[in-house]
């Protein structure tokens, strides 16, 4: 991790995003049409990102030995399987921390 | 004010479990406590928090982050445009404080109760919504200094940074209710997979790009059909 200057400039300017979508609309609503196309693709938008985000932290890519597998993505899978089963996003956090401790005492790792 | 904490406290609960895994996750990426308090209080938006901490780690570029930060904080812009005329005819600084503190769950509950209102902007809608905002905002900064507490207790090897990329997950699932959505997800994936070693983590801006264009192409070929 990196020097507290970068992170507290990180930090500021996150909260500038928090400000700027939030109350952007609320400040200036009057002067800003969001028009029917281009709200369509905003709707993809967040998905993307969090799915670029949650891809390599499950699916990591080692620079020399290529695409990598391990028992995150099989505890990702369960509890994917518990949240369609229940619906519950809670119970999702809770079994997939329980996969990933069990299958690692499983498998001695 | 009493109604809007009646119809947002079962939200409060979900709120209450980003709030403790975002504290974790905070600690767990390398933040110190006063870093990770400092976050919580500006920033004030989890998606936003979970998704900034691995690019952090990575020394990702500013401005990927700001863009990251933007990118997944849209949802609130669209929010936003639909809560204005509530709010058009207060002061500037009553729709900075108003417009700030608002989340998901306070629009969750606000839109289906108003949207349909004769007269939009009265004293109850204010005060339900503002009843809907200050609970949500003591919750959730309770729950991550609780959180912020047990990342530093916690040893690395339960591994409960993980907790984050679960915790992003349980917020992307209940979003996946189309074919549409379904198909940009997997393409932002796809994406994400086979760039996550470009340098500066660029990939991430890639995945966003493939995945909407993947998105409104998928719309544009099922238009007839109206898809759950």
């Amino acid at each position: 991790m990196a020097q507290s200057e970068y992170l507290y400039t990180a930090i500021i300017l996150l909260a500038l995003c928090t400000a700027i979508c939030r109350a952007g609309y609320f400040l200036f609503g009057h002067h800003i049409p969001l028009p029917e196309g281009l709200r369509s693709a905003l709707r993809y938008a967040p998905l993307a990102a969090l799915t670029g985000i949650v891809i390599p932290e499950l699916l990591p890519w080692h620079p020399v030995d290529g695409p990598q597998v391990d028992l995150r993505l099989l505890a990702a899978a369960i509890a994917i399987g518990v949240f369609l089963w229940t619906r519950n996003g809670f119970l999702l956090i809770v079994s997939g921390m329980g996969a990933l401790w069990f299958s690692r005492w499983v498998f001695g790792l | 004010m009493r109604e809007g904490l009646t119809a947002v406290s079962p939200g409060l609960i979900a709120l209450g479990i980003w709030g403790v895994v975002t504290g974790v996750a905070m600690v767990k990426a390398g933040l110190t406590e006063t870093q990770a308090i400092a976050m919580s209080l500006l920033v004030y938006a989890g998606s936003a928090q979970l998704t900034s901490l691995p690019l952090m780690a990575a020394d990702a570029p500013i401005w990927l982050i700001f863009a990251a930060g933007i990118i997944v904080n849209l949802r609130f812009l669209i929010f936003g445009a639909a809560l204005h005329p509530f709010f058009r005819d207060l002061s500037w600084r009553k729709r900075l404080f108003l417009g700030y503190l608002s989340v998901d769950v306070s629009f969750i509950v606000f839109m289906p109760r108003f949207a349909d209102a004769p007269k939009k902007g009265t004293l109850e809608q204010h005060w339900f919504f503002i009843g809907t905002i200050l609970p949500a905002w003591l919750v959730w900064q309770a729950a991550s200094m609780l959180g912020i507490a047990l990342g530093a207790i916690v040893p690395v090897s339960w591994s409960l940074e993980f907790g984050a990329v679960l915790a992003l997950m349980a917020m992307m699932l209940p979003h996946i209710t189309s074919r549409a959505v379904f198909v940009s997800v997997v393409a932002s994936g796809l994406t994400a997979w086979l760039t996550q070693l470009w340098p500066l983590r660029l990939g991430l801006l890639a995945a966003v790009v493939v995945g909407i264009v993947a998105g409104m192409w998928t719309e544009k070929l099922s238009k007839p059909k109206v898809k759950r």
